[in-house]
């Protein structure tokens, strides 16, 4: 009950201050440079990392990230840079 | 993200992880912040990717219960590339040393070739060299310009007239011109003695031959003196006419002396900068004082450096600036005359042989024109008039 709200305010605070959603919800951030690169901030680990598909928790569900010959260029706890033949990203909900 | 290069200054390595959970494995990694980069994966159960030197240690930690194994694979960066290079130091040094030996034997006196002298006059000139560092083995680069050299050993050897000196590479030819010595030789030939100038026999020493004239005669040139023809009348002999005949000469010169000279005096205060050129740049290495002299010398001195057979282009080059100042000398009509008589004797002198000896002198005339004393000396000279005149025998 008390989330929902919480979510519902969170909303409302965006649209009426429009203040960027990554900041406000907690939401990933993520930045593509064409295909090669894929640039994700805000993520909550790694879940899997393979050279066609990278796997990532997010705070709410996960993001997938298929491809060719994968790099990670580059992991701090909350960024990730990812190089390669990106050909997919998807959002699994929970 | 850091630069590139900080990695290769701090060291990095390559390494490859082997286990299960590496995607565990590298969350735990960036929880404890240890830095990877350039992360692929391999095949199933492994992975490579390139971390910092500095945080080996904490990777340790971090891996203690993934189960997973660290293999390095490759070492970069400054702390890897200095344990190398101190390892391969032996080739290093040894390429230094090899380069300073063939340096030091480029820039070292090898032959020293003398030219034109016979067996005993190029042996003083060996001494003489010797004697100023010039010697086989001697660095060129500590003995002195061929200049000096030239100046040193013309002055001290009284055999040579002259000497040139030339490098040429690791050789130093000396070329030699030796003082022609007349040939003292007895002449056996008939001849007699005939007076060379104008002259009052004072003094008569005949060794061999008959007397002409007699002391206090007075004789022209050519005049005969001895003849080489002894013996009575009838049978006369001919003989090599030998003998000292002395006689009164008489010199007259003209001295100018100006009373008022301006000339320049160093005045002791140099200046000195040395440079080390390459190519047309000039560095200067080491100075003195910063002093500027309104009115100098300047005297470049240069040394240049030789490997194997080509000049170097560095060139260590020495400048030093002499002070000089404007002097002016005065003299009085009285020191004017003295210095202008002493001139006078000395120019006289030169010219003389060494035998002959100045009698008396007597100023015939004296005047003061245009600020310099004019003075005109009369001497009287006894030396030796006799020159030998060979006797032709017609018959």
């Amino acid at each position: 009950m008390i989330r929902k709200w919480k979510n519902k305010m969170r909303q409302w605070l965006t649209n009426q201050m429009e203040l960027p959603a990554d900041v406000v919800a907690d939401l990933p951030r993520i930045t593509m440079i064409g295909h090669i690169h894929i640039y994700i901030e805000n993520h909550r680990g790694l879940l899997l990392f393979t050279d066609r598909e990278l796997r990532l928790l997010l705070k709410n569900g996960q993001l997938l990230v298929k491809g060719e010959s994968f790099t990670i260029k580059t992991i701090l706890p909350e960024e990730i840079l990812l190089e390669g033949k990106i050909s997919q990203v998807l959002y699994l909900e929970e | 993200m850091k630069n590139e290069w900080m990695y290769q200054l701090t060291g990095n390595l390559r390494v490859r992880i082997v286990g299960k959970g590496l995607e565990r494995l590298l969350n735990e990694f960036t929880r404890r912040g240890i830095y990877v980069w350039n992360v692929r994966r391999e095949r199933d159960d492994s992975l490579t990717c390139h971390m910092l030197l500095r945080d080996i240690h904490h990777v340790r930690g971090a891996m203690r219960k993934s189960g997973c194994k660290l293999y390095v694979l490759d070492r970069r960066g400054a702390p890897f590339w200095l344990k190398a290079s101190w390892k391969n130091s032996g080739i290093v040094v040894g390429v230094v040393t090899f380069i300073c030996i063939v340096f030091i034997l480029s820039n070292m006196i090898w032959r020293i070739e003398v030219t034109g002298a016979n067996p005993e006059v190029e042996h003083t000139v060996r001494q003489q060299l010797k004697k100023i560092g010039v010697e086989r083995g001697a660095l060129q680069f500590v003995i002195p310009s061929p200049e000096t050299i030239q100046r040193t050993v013309m002055n001290n050897i009284d055999a040579i007239t002259w000497i040139g000196v030339e490098w040429r590479g690791t050789t130093l030819y000396c070329q030699v011109v030796e003082k022609k010595r007349p040939t003292e030789t007895k002449s056996n030939t008939p001849q007699h003695l005939v007076a060379k100038k104008k002259a009052v026999i004072t003094y008569m020493f005949v060794e061999q031959g008959q007397a002409v004239v007699e002391v206090n005669d007075h004789v022209v040139p050519g005049q005969l003196l001895v003849s080489g023809f002894i013996g009575k009348e009838g049978q006369t002999e001919i003989v090599p006419a030998r003998g000292q005949i002395l006689g009164e000469t008489w010199y007259k010169s003209t001295v100018a002396v100006p009373m008022k000279t301006t000339f320049y005096m160093l005045t002791g205060k140099k200046r000195e900068t040395h440079y080390v050129r390459f190519w047309s740049w000039k560095i200067p290495i080491f100075w003195d004082h910063e002093e500027q002299f309104s009115q100098f010398e300047k005297q470049v001195d240069e040394k240049t450096f030789r490997f194997f057979t080509w000049t170097l282009p560095i060139v260590y080059e020495k400048v030093v600036w002499r002070e000089k100042e404007v002097a002016v000398r005065e003299y009085s009509y009285e020191q004017a005359k003295a210095v202008a008589k002493q001139i006078a004797r000395e120019q006289l002198q030169r010219q003389l042989p060494a035998d002959a000896n100045i009698q008396g002198e007597k100023v015939l005339h004296e005047a003061k024109e245009n600020g310099k004393v004019k003075v005109e000396m009369h001497y009287q000279v006894i030396e030796n008039i006799a020159i030998p005149q060979p006797i032709i025998q017609g018959d």
